[in-house]
């Protein structure tokens, strides 16, 4: 009877009616639930991220000129931007501009974090003014940038004459090689809150006993900052300047109203280039193959920093 | 976008008026219904898409006067939207043909790039020209395309040398410079008393080429020979302009004038940094408005004569064009058509003081001309102005050249160093390239 009654419950399981007590209990499958909540997420980026870039891809294998219909030219593109020297110009640019601007950034971050890191007073306000530049858009702090280095009336030549240390002051957008360092001292000023904060939340989980343990071993100042601060911070600082160059290596919106990538293409960027033959020329095939090409570098990037991160 | 008012009777159409008239049908019967939804055929609205305008007054009239007159003529509203100014529009109309959205109709600029997207706009062409004095023939270099008019031109935005008056009196020179070599004389004059000339030479719109292929032209050069086949610049008169350039940015130019992007000369000229640039009369018009004293001493010179004895001028020209992708071309068309009858186009292009210059002969004596007298050579630029392909055709290659500061380049480069040799060979590259 036992033995039957048993083979009658797992022969007939009982079936609950997939009323809200189900439905619920389906949701809260982790593997249910975890999908519900990456959906739309992941459909965003499909729609707005993954549509313009397989677009982009497509593109770039095909002379495609602005209202004409798309020929296929396989590498084409890539070949005729080989033998381009404008484009070898722009990809020289933005190494050097995403490097110089990024040791700026990484080490005046760091600079930046150790002083907020003291207590003096006002320091909720001063932490709070130097995300300014973080805050303010791109575009209206460069055509502030645009009046500074004006050679007769901006902030940067008044002062070299007021102390009396020229008598007219370079001129910051006319020389190819300071042309460069102005869109680099831009950059850093707009992206150094970005480091001086994250390594500031890294400081503040540094536990005070090692530096107090370090203190009794004898190290001084500088010391315990090489010994406990510094390693502490390495993974902040990794990712921190890992996400830097991504978006330096990109910058568009700076060159693009303080210079146009001039004079003579001495600021030209990778971006910029691909703005100005797709938008400004026509050719979409071509643009598309410039900005293609930044990709390797985004992907190889992208590559350590998953490889450190799960390492860590 | 142009948005009808009812289009072709849908199921959902039928639904929504009959929704809306249901208590009315028992009053009126439902064949009224169906007459409504074929009632009106015309747009609700025409999006037309313009260029952010130095001219205010003359985006006031549009606004002020036609706008509501043709709403009241014909009940269509004009939606005037406004776009970035200069070559900072290019890109916008550029994305508009490209997505297929956006205006019906649009002040065009550069429109070699994407005649395609364009409809056929022959007949409002012709007829303009017929009623109003005939067209300039450069001008239709630019329209007409494989015989068939694609755009209705609308005006020159005149680019002539900007000079203080003043400064050139005080440095001896009574009048404005004819020769290239009177000008590099007069500037090497005035940098030496602190007022440097200050000529646009950077990756810009129009205030560099405006002045750099007159330039060329007047020393015998063109960039492309006359089918667009073959690059002519490869030449020695194309070393000796280089070399003129060179001596005359180190000697009588403003250092930051290579990186120079649109507004750059404005500020300059208005901060009484240079005493010359190549510009359109905005300058005038800002400082008469802002700084009246600056505004009495400014005046206007033609671009000098070069080797050849010639005097050019380039062409900035705004035209109308109607997008293939409006959902209703022809309303758009028959707006242009109205817009540019006499009646409309006459006393909307007065109110801009002739800032657009049209390019019909039925305005080279209108007593317009004569209200501000250093407006008055600007009207010199129709006569003796190409458009920058001259004398090659204006196509999707040559606005690649210009569009990416191939020519203007060649000039940047020799300054800041390259040998004047390898320069225009760099430019000669490019450009077959680009022609290839």
């Amino acid at each position: 009877m036992l033995e039957a009654s048993r083979t009658g419950a797992l022969a007939a399981p009982v079936r609950q009616p997939l009323g809200w007590g189900g439905l619920r209990g389906f949701v809260e499958r982790e593997s249910v639930f975890s999908w519900l909540i990456i959906t739309p997420p992941v459909l965003f980026l499909l729609l707005f991220l993954g549509y313009p870039f397989i677009y982009g891809v497509y593109l770039s294998f095909f002379h495609k000129e602005v209202a004409r219909e798309p020929a296929f030219v396989g590498f084409g593109n890539f070949v005729k931007l080989y033998n381009d020297p404008i484009f070898w110009q722009s990809v020289r640019n933005t190494i050097i501009f995403t490097g110089a601007a990024t040791i700026l950034k990484a080490s005046g971050g760091l600079a930046m974090a150790l002083v907020m890191n003291q207590n003096f007073k006002m320091k909720a306000f001063t932490r709070a003014a130097l995300l300014l530049p973080f805050i303010v858009p791109t575009v209206l702090s460069t055509v502030a940038w645009q009046w500074i280095f004006d050679p007769g009336m901006g902030l940067f030549n008044r002062l070299l004459i007021l102390m009396g240390l020229a008598k007219t002051g370079p001129s910051w957008l006319g020389n190819p090689t300071l042309a460069m360092v102005s869109i680099i001292m831009v950059n850093t000023w707009r992206g150094l809150p970005f480091f001086g904060i994250s390594i500031l939340a890294g400081l503040q989980t540094i536990p005070q006993d090692l530096h107090e343990s370090a203190t009794i071993d004898g190290a001084g100042t500088w010391g315990r900052f090489w010994y406990v601060t510094l390693p502490s911070l390495l993974p902040v600082i990794f990712i921190v300047t890992t996400f830097s160059i991504v978006i330096t290596f990109f910058d568009f919106q700076l060159v693009y109203v303080l210079t146009g990538g001039g004079p003579a293409n001495s600021t030209h960027l990778m971006a910029t280039y691909a703005y100005s033959l797709s938008m400004g020329a026509g050719q979409m095939g071509l643009g598309s193959a410039v900005a293609l090409s930044m990709v390797p570098v985004l992907g190889l990037l992208l590559v350590i920093l998953t490889f450190y991160v799960r390492k860590d | 976008m142009a948005q009808p008012a009812h289009g072709k009777p849908t199921r959902r159409d039928f639904l929504k008026v009959a929704a809306g008239a249901g208590a009315a049908a028992g009053v009126t019967g439902a064949p009224w219904v169906v007459r409504d939804v074929h009632a009106q055929q015309k747009p609700k609205v025409i999006v037309f898409a313009r260029e952010s305008s130095y001219v205010k007054n003359f985006d006031v009239h549009f606004q002020n006067v036609l706008m509501p007159a043709y709403e009241k003529e014909k009940g269509i509203k004009i939606d005037y939207q406004i776009q970035a100014a200069g070559g900072s529009a290019v890109p916008q109309l550029v994305a508009m043909v490209e997505n297929k959205s956006g205006a019906d109709l649009a002040w065009v600029q550069q429109e070699w790039l994407y005649r395609e997207g364009l409809v056929d706009v022959t007949d409002i062409a012709e007829d303009v020209g017929k009623q109003q004095g005939g067209w300039y023939d450069e001008i239709k270099r630019l329209s007409i395309d494989k015989g068939k008019w694609k755009s209705v031109p609308k005006g020159n935005i005149g680019q002539l040398m900007n000079y203080r008056k003043d400064w050139f009196e005080e440095a001896g020179i009574k009048s404005f410079p004819d020769t290239w070599d009177e000008f590099l004389e007069a500037g090497i004059k005035l940098k030496a008393k602190g007022h440097p000339f200050g000529m646009s030479m950077g990756h810009g719109f129009a205030d560099n080429y405006s002045w750099l292929y007159p330039l060329l032209w007047s020393y015998g050069v063109t960039v492309m020979d006359k089918d667009g086949k073959k690059v002519a610049l490869d030449s020695s008169e194309t070393a000796k302009a280089v070399e003129y350039v060179k001596r005359l940015y180190k000697e009588a130019c403003i250092e930051d004038c290579i990186g120079w992007l649109d507004p750059a000369n404005n500020k300059a000229f208005l901060t009484g940094q240079i005493s010359c640039t190549n510009n359109a009369y905005s300058i005038m018009v800002s400082a008469k408005r802002d700084l009246p004293e600056m505004g009495k001493v400014i005046d206007h010179g033609l671009n000098p004569k070069g080797p050849t004895g010639q005097r050019y001028h380039a062409l900035v020209p705004v035209t109308h064009g109607v997008f293939a992708h409006s959902k209703d071309p022809q309303a758009a068309k028959d707006f242009l058509r109205w817009l540019m009858d006499p009646k409309q186009f006459r006393p909307w292009i007065a109110s801009g003081d002739m800032y657009f210059a049209p390019y019909l002969h039925a305005f080279d004596k209108v007593p317009e001309w004569d209200i501000e007298p250093r407006v008055k050579p600007f009207q010199k630029v129709l006569e003796t102005g190409k458009l920058t392909s001259w004398p090659a055709p204006a196509n999707r290659q040559h606005g690649e050249v210009i569009n990416r500061w191939i020519v203007i380049d060649m000039f940047t480069k020799a300054i800041t160093g390259t040998p004047t040799k390898t320069a225009i060979a760099d430019a000669v590259a490019q450009i077959k390239s680009i022609y290839s």
